[in-house]
């Protein structure tokens, strides 16, 4: 093998591994100067995201650690935390107190709904994901039949402005006046000309220092054990399903948490249909951020959310600009979210593949070019 | 047979009379705590509509402030002249208005407490500074109905047609058909 190749190698290496993430930085820096939007007010929408979604794509991680894939059941998580916030509401809550109480309430919905969620997961080993995704569509009946029929029926509410106009249900939309951007608002730094949310950013560091934290405990390296081999994580006695069900059930309880800090800076909650993109956004998030079904990392969390959000931020304006209507950008934006979680997904079966190819190809005692070479690349020998 | 199979079973955990009683405690209080924060929230989060009235009454036992300045808390002060009425949002149970009336520069700031369940009451600034009890009352929206019917119709006010009656055909004074 020649001097030049291995960084060649390295360099096509570098490329698939970070495939996404690149692709991504040149549609954002692409599409900016069609947008005609300045960069301080890009860099203010960013900050603005960052705040509101960083908290929901972090619930993504432990998950990932135990080698569960990507959470995509945080939506019943969310959904709780939607609960939460109908009652502050309609108790007329305001501030950081209605937001305490919302998740005061989210809290134990979150944690049964995340340990029904995990003993599912435990009935489908290796189908983590999609079995999440239905399960998200399942709860959803409930939440809807829960909040459509149930409040206002059997359950009294006391604010006639939250009612439908029959009797019973929650209106379409919830005007979320008296807690909109409270925890934001509680410090809010602004320097050289950008707003930025302090506490809520603190939240998110604390977050993150609970990670990173938790990752070295006990519990955490048993996560860790579980999600590189159920088998050998098993036989070393580790209680393998009670790990998991303990993964799922606290990425739920930060999804409701996350779902509040989102909704909070919204202000406006659409009360059946809110939670139903949370669990997609985050996903696209953290895999636009380089992460993968196996392995995340924080950096993952918030250079996704960065670079996906930076793209949402522009695109409507760059497809008005190109195209002459923004419902172009908004296709667009909707079609590359998608996008991104199926390449990611085609991505990573690629390497795994791949990897499995080099690693039979090792315990004969060759080498991973000679293999593709006999090969031709068609995914190794049988 | 399997590795996992072949493994003895674990010995039962055996806890104690004292141990359970203990756990029960702790957990009992964790689950007060826990509700009790909520109840806190409920009652320092809880918002109430203020509504600062300067009316006269019918029975004539008071009459509205000629020009006043009220405050709620540490909100923004707002004049108020006979007739007016107006809306502060606040949060919480236990409050303070002040009072500058413009004419003999008096001051006055009193203290109030909101019943926690009532969305809105009613502060009668007139009332309050004549010492009438209750100054502060809860206010509904049938009550505003009710107020809003109960108001004496204008002067001169009438709901028939106006002026007099037209003359009928033929009566003097009745127009004329137009001539062919």
């Amino acid at each position: 093998m020649s001097a030049q190749t291995i960084p060649q190698n390295k360099f096509l290496k570098f490329l698939t591994q970070n495939a996404v993430v690149i692709i991504f930085v040149i549609i954002t820096a692409v599409a900016i100067p069609p947008s005609g939007l300045s960069l301080p007010y890009i860099l203010q929408e960013v900050i603005t995201r960052l705040g509101r979604n960083s908290f929901l794509v972090l619930a993504l991680l432990l998950p990932i650690y135990a080698g569960m894939g990507l959470n995509f059941g945080m939506t019943l998580g969310a959904m709780a935390g939607q609960i939460g916030l109908i009652f502050a509401v309609n108790f007329g809550i305001a501030n950081w107190q209605g937001l305490l109480f919302a998740l005061l309430v989210g809290l134990p919905i979150s944690v049964l709904l995340g340990y029904i969620c995990g003993l599912v997961m435990n009935k489908a080993k290796g189908r983590e994901m999609v079995t999440g995704y239905i399960l998200a569509f399942f709860i959803n009946g409930i939440y809807q039949f829960f909040v459509l029929y149930m409040l206002g029926s059997v359950i009294p509410i006391r604010n006639p402005a939250i009612v439908l106009s029959r009797g019973y249900g929650i209106r379409n939309t919830l005007n979320l006046e008296s807690v909109r951007q409270s925890l934001d608002n509680i410090l809010m730094l602004r320097v050289g000309g950008f707003a930025i949310p302090v506490v809520t950013f603190l939240i998110i560091a604390l977050l993150c220092v609970f990670i990173v934290w938790f990752k070295k405990t006990k519990l955490g390296q048993d996560m860790r054990a579980v999600g590189q081999d159920m088998g050998v994580a098993e036989a070393s006695g580790i209680p393998v399903e009670k790990t998991r069900i303990v993964a799922i059930l606290i990425s739920t309880v930060l999804a409701c948490a996350g779902q509040i800090i989102f909704l909070q800076n919204m202000g406006n909650l659409a009360t059946y249909n809110a939670h139903d993109q949370t669990g997609f956004f985050a996903v696209a998030a953290i895999l636009v951020g380089g992460a993968s079904v196996t392995r995340a990392s924080i950096a993952n969390v918030f250079i996704g959310v960065v670079l996906l959000h930076a793209m949402f931020i522009v695109s409507p304006l760059a497809g008005q600009k190109l195209f002459g209507s923004a419902m172009i950008g908004e296709y667009f934006r909707q079609f590359i979210g998608y996008g991104v979680i199926a390449l990611s997904l085609v991505l990573y079966a690629y390497r795994t593949r791949k990897a499995a190819a080099e690693a039979r190809l090792s315990l004969r005692g060759g080498t991973a070019s000679a293999n593709e070479a006999s090969n031709g690349g068609n995914g190794g020998a049988k | 047979m399997s590795a996992a199979k072949a493994r003895p079973a674990a010995p039962l955990k055996t806890v104690d009379a004292a141990t359970r009683t203990r756990r029960l405690v702790i957990r009992g209080v964790l689950l007060a705590l826990y509700l009790g924060l909520m109840v806190l929230m409920i009652f320092t989060g809880r918002r109430h509509t203020i509504l600062i009235d300067n009316k006269d009454t019918t029975d004539g036992s008071y009459e509205a402030i000629n020009g006043m300045e009220v405050s709620i808390d540490r909100q923004e002060p707002s004049e108020y002249w006979p007739g007016d009425r107006d809306k502060a949002i606040v949060q919480g149970q236990r409050h303070t208005i002040k009072v500058s009336v413009f004419d003999d520069g008096t001051e006055v700031a009193k203290s109030f407490t909101v019943p926690l369940w009532t969305d809105i009451v009613i502060i009668s600034v007139p009332k309050m500074l004549k010492g009438i009890e209750p100054w502060v009352e809860p206010f509904t929206m049938a009550q505003q109905i009710e107020e809003a019917q109960s108001q004496p119709a204008l002067e001169g006010m009438s709901y028939q047609s106006d002026g007099p009656a037209a003359p009928a055909a033929g009566e003097p004074g009745a127009p004329q058909p137009p001539s062919p």
